[in-house]
């Protein structure tokens, strides 16, 4: 799979290779995946349950390795790095969204926003003002020394949707983010994360079952056993 | 938000799961404290002295020796003062109410002992005044209520009267403070004259010489010398410092060191068991979370600090508590138990608290750190 512009992709998968051991067995789940993402792009990625989406996705991460191939973002090898390296990698250049919005509960919705800021070099007025300025854009200012356990489910999400950007990342990688969401709220969501590609640049990759979802994206991927197999561009 | 901040969230997460790891805690350190300060105060023999040395009999501390020996030791190369002593040993009101007094020649003990029984000479100078003045040291005279110019009396165990009766009365002259914290002031000085006039029995004896050597000499062979002196004499003598005897003392009845340690050994034995065995199942519990901080991008290291500093936090908590609590006790019933919290305690405690935070913390950390971030997102 391959985006369309001539610029160099900003996500670039190339014949890679990865499987996992089950007992004595070895279970491949990519044997040659290529991928494409230029840079500002919102792709969605459907499939069916064990077509790799979220093998793909800890990979794109960061959080787990090829075995082989190559996986490059933002001209990095993340195949190359080790496991710090990855860590510093993700502080500085991604965010993530997660299905069931993963938040700490005995922090306030603005200390969860701030964490990821703990690992840059930041006073603590401009952590401060970073986080108020990201709840804020998200539509929860006021809502700063809420602890999640009080919040609805879109609230929540957007508490984790502003934890993934309070660092400015590149790039930006939701795995279901709106499957533990109402309709009304998931429009929400996704309404936002289009705002993040559009007006942000932000690149969003997107992990999910719903369809109505991966129509916001402006490229939808199919993974089915390991492989893409069908590709849908926005009108 | 800080990582510190983090970690005491982390820490209070189930605050009665913590508070019973820090009452834990507390509880050890409070143990310990006041142990160590038994073995530094006056009841160990760390308050006694290496300077100065006893001289008694071989055959035993209550096998009196003539007060005649003196003038021999005294011409010991070596010697720079001595005295003696005798014990009367009785008690007051009740059986179970023991005191003691040590008959000496007060302004011999002045010269050899009196910086640290925290003697002066115009206390030593107001026994002058009547033979059976005594000096009270501070801990027996609070623990008695006695004040200075009040009448006491003791009725010894053996020491009988020349008229038959055990009742010995004394008119108090003075308090002496003790040099330190750590000296043992529960006894009573008076003058051996008296004494030695009054008694029914073993008139012109000593129970022991008390001397200091000149400066510059070796302790070990003045012992040698003083003892070889008398080795062929009708009193042979057996002669060691202030803190061998005590050491001896204490070991008659048990090795009190040896029981201390093993106390404290097995107190914090079993705490290190219990606090280890709940942090790896907390950190456990929060295996996911760990995975989340991964993903957030947190290092390998950052993760092994926050759970140390976590059980650092409930060691420091608990254990400055318990030290706290030490500090207290040793300061209602130092007076009478001898008990010091010196500043040398403390600081090996909060050594021991920082030792222990971080070996309690070690293996529940390391699992965190190690967990791949894959395996710790299944956990949910």
């Amino acid at each position: 799979m391959t985006d369309t512009n001539d610029q160099p992709p900003y996500i670039d998968l190339k014949g890679i290779r990865k499987g996992y051991r089950i007992g004595a067995e070895m279970v491949s789940i990519f044997s040659s995946l290529d991928l494409a993402i230029a840079g500002g792009e919102f792709v969605a990625i459907m499939g069916p349950s064990g077509s790799g989406k979220s093998t793909l996705l800890n990979m794109l991460a960061g959080i787990d390795g090829p075995d082989g191939g190559q996986l490059r973002i933002g001209g990095k090898r993340l195949d190359q790095m080790g496991e710090s390296a990855r860590s510093a990698w993700r502080a500085h250049n991604m965010g993530i969204v997660f299905q069931f919005y993963n938040l700490l509960p005995m922090l306030t919705a603005a200390e969860n926003v701030e964490l990821p800021l703990l690992l840059k070099p930041l006073s603590a007025r401009e952590r401060r003002i970073r986080t108020e300025k990201v709840l804020d854009l998200v539509g929860l200012a006021g809502r700063e020394k809420q602890y999640p356990t009080l919040m609805s489910g879109g609230q929540q999400q957007r508490v984790g949707i502003a934890r993934a950007i309070v660092s400015d990342p590149g790039l930006l990688l939701c795995d279901e983010p709106t499957g533990d969401l109402d309709r009304k709220s998931a429009d929400e969501i996704l309404a936002m994360l289009g705002f993040l590609n559009k007006e942000m640049g932000k690149t969003i990759v997107m992990v999910t079952h719903d369809p109505q979802a991966a129509r916001h994206a402006s490229r939808t991927l199919h993974l089915d056993k390991g492989e893409f197999v069908e590709e849908r561009s926005a009108a | 938000m800080t990582f510190f901040r983090l970690a005491w969230r982390n820490a209070w997460r189930k605050p009665l799961r913590t508070l019973l790891l820090v009452v834990c805690v507390t509880v050890a350190f409070l143990i310990y404290g006041l142990t160590a300060s038994f073995l530094a105060g006056s009841q160990g023999a760390a308050g006694g002295s290496d300077d100065i040395l006893g001289v008694m009999s071989a055959a035993g501390r209550s096998t009196p020796m003539p007060q005649a020996m003196m003038a021999r030791i005294a011409s010991t190369p070596g010697v720079a003062t001595v005295t003696y002593t005798t014990r009367l040993r009785g008690f007051v009101g009740v059986e179970k109410n023991v005191v003691s007094l040590t008959a000496t020649d007060p302004a011999a003990l002045l010269a050899i002992n009196g910086r640290e029984l925290g003697l002066t000479a115009e206390l030593v100078g107001s026994l002058g005044a009547a033979r059976d003045r005594v000096l009270v040291g501070r801990a027996l005279a609070d623990a008695q209520g006695w004040t200075v110019g009040q009448h006491v009396a003791i009725t010894a165990f053996r020491m009988a009267r020349q008229d038959g009766g055990r009742d010995w009365r004394f008119e108090i002259a003075g308090i002496f403070e003790g040099g330190n914290a750590s000296t043992d002031t529960y006894f009573m000085i008076g003058r051996y004259d008296y004494i030695n006039t009054a008694r029914a029995r073993d008139k012109d004896t000593v129970d022991a010489f008390i001397l200091r050597p000149r400066d510059g000499v070796s302790t070990s062979e003045l012992v040698a010398r003083i003892d070889a002196a008398f080795a062929n004499s009708a009193s042979p003598t057996r002669t060691q410092s202030e803190k061998q005897f005590l050491e001896a003392f204490l070991r008659q009845y048990a090795d009190v060191g040896l029981i201390i340690d093993l106390v404290v050994g097995a107190s914090f034995t079993t705490l290190l068991l219990i606090v280890v065995n709940t942090m790896v199942f907390a950190i456990r519990e929060r295996t996911f979370e760990i995975g989340l901080l991964k993903t957030l991008g947190v290092s390998r290291r950052r993760i092994l600090s926050l759970v140390l500093g976590e059980t650092l936090l409930i060691f420091l908590v608990g254990g400055i508590l318990g030290l706290a609590l030490a500090r207290l006790g040793s300061g209602i019933a130092g007076p009478t138990l001898g008990l010091v919290l010196s500043l040398l305690v403390l600081a090996k405690a909060l050594a021991l608290i920082l030792g222990l935070g971080l070996a309690t913390g070690a293996l529940p950390a390391a699992n965190a750190m190690r967990t791949p971030v894959t395996a710790a997102f299944r956990t949910r």
